[in-house]
């Protein structure tokens, strides 16, 4: 989750969201080139009250000026677009999850094997236990096995919502009467927080998402224990 | 006895041709100094967490910390 007076990006759990980590400091860099060029010029001809009123054209300066964007241009558009290839190779997930948008919670159904559904719902901030994480924490969590594939179809029941989770680089629009495909696999064991990224009504921002990552084993345990109790 | 003449064209450009070069060369350093400072720290750090990584280890840590819901802490 995000600490206070964060900045920059949730640590990556997913090698997906390192990819895009990187992608990030290499755009930035540029932007950083770019900006420290424009801000000294900016200040050398503000600062300065000669003028050349006779200047017509030039032809040099035109094309080290088409020609050098390009190239700069070149330069984030190659990893970008190995980016977004890379996120659509054919992944063969080991499960398949449907996380379905409500106003205001979510509900997510492994129907692989058997028919496990729940609801989840945010802790409203009153019921919180010591340690737990204000607007982010659910009664039930979406329990995956980690280091697996895993595919989610994302979709919604009555207005827009979205399924997002930033350290693991996921975001689907949840539409409804439509299925939205996307994928992940989290790097490490753990508990991983989203929130509903696409405004849904008065309660868009209390309908979180909680993912745990847990060893194979313990999915199984888990999800036998879910179907014994619906 | 007369002054010489002062520089009186090309005042623009003479300016120019003393900055842009400047310029240049900070941008450059700024893109470089965030490279080696941000960047490349960067993939190191998660290159080196991932390389003595144990994830049995730490899960089983995380679990007796009570983080997870799925799975009790060992002792229970």
């Amino acid at each position: 989750m995000a600490h206070p007076s964060q900045l920059g990006f949730q640590d990556a759990a997913s090698p997906m969201m390192e990819e895009l980590l990187h992608f990030h400091d290499h755009a930035l860099m540029i932007i950083f080139l770019i900006s420290t060029l424009v801000l000294y010029i900016i200040v050398a001809m503000v600062t300065t009250k000669l003028t050349n009123k006779f200047i017509l054209d030039s032809q040099e300066i035109e094309i080290i000026w088409t020609i050098l964007p390009a190239i700069i241009l070149i330069l984030i558009a190659l990893p970008s677009l190995r980016i977004l290839y890379l996120m659509d190779e054919i992944n063969d997930p080991h499960l398949t999850i449907k996380a379905m948008g409500h106003q205001w919670y979510w509900s997510y159904e492994y129907t692989d094997y058997e028919d496990l559904m729940f609801d989840s719902y945010m802790i409203p901030t009153q019921d919180l236990a010591p340690g737990q994480f204000r607007l982010l924490e659910t009664d039930h969590r979406m329990v995956i096995p980690a280091e697996s594939p895993i595919r989610v179809l994302v979709s919604a029941e009555d207005v827009l919502h979205s399924w997002a989770v930033p350290s693991l680089g996921v975001k689907m629009d949840a539409v409804p009467g439509r299925l939205n495909q996307t994928a992940f696999i989290t790097s490490r064991p753990g508990v991983f927080y989203g929130q509903c990224s696409e405004i849904c009504g008065a309660n868009h921002s209390f309908m979180p998402i909680v993912i745990e990552a847990v060893p194979l084993k313990h999915f199984e345990n888990w999800s036998s224990l879910m179907l014994q109790d619906s | 006895m007369s002054l010489p003449k002062p520089v009186m064209r090309g005042l623009l450009a003479k300016r120019l041709r003393f900055h842009l070069p400047i310029a240049f060369t900070l941008a450059i350093v700024a893109a470089l100094g965030f490279k080696y400072t941000v960047t490349e720290p960067r993939k190191r750090a998660y290159a080196d967490f991932y390389k003595q990584y144990d994830a049995v280890k730490e899960f089983e840590t995380m679990r007796d910390a009570g983080i997870f819901e799925s799975v009790r802490p060992s002792g229970e």
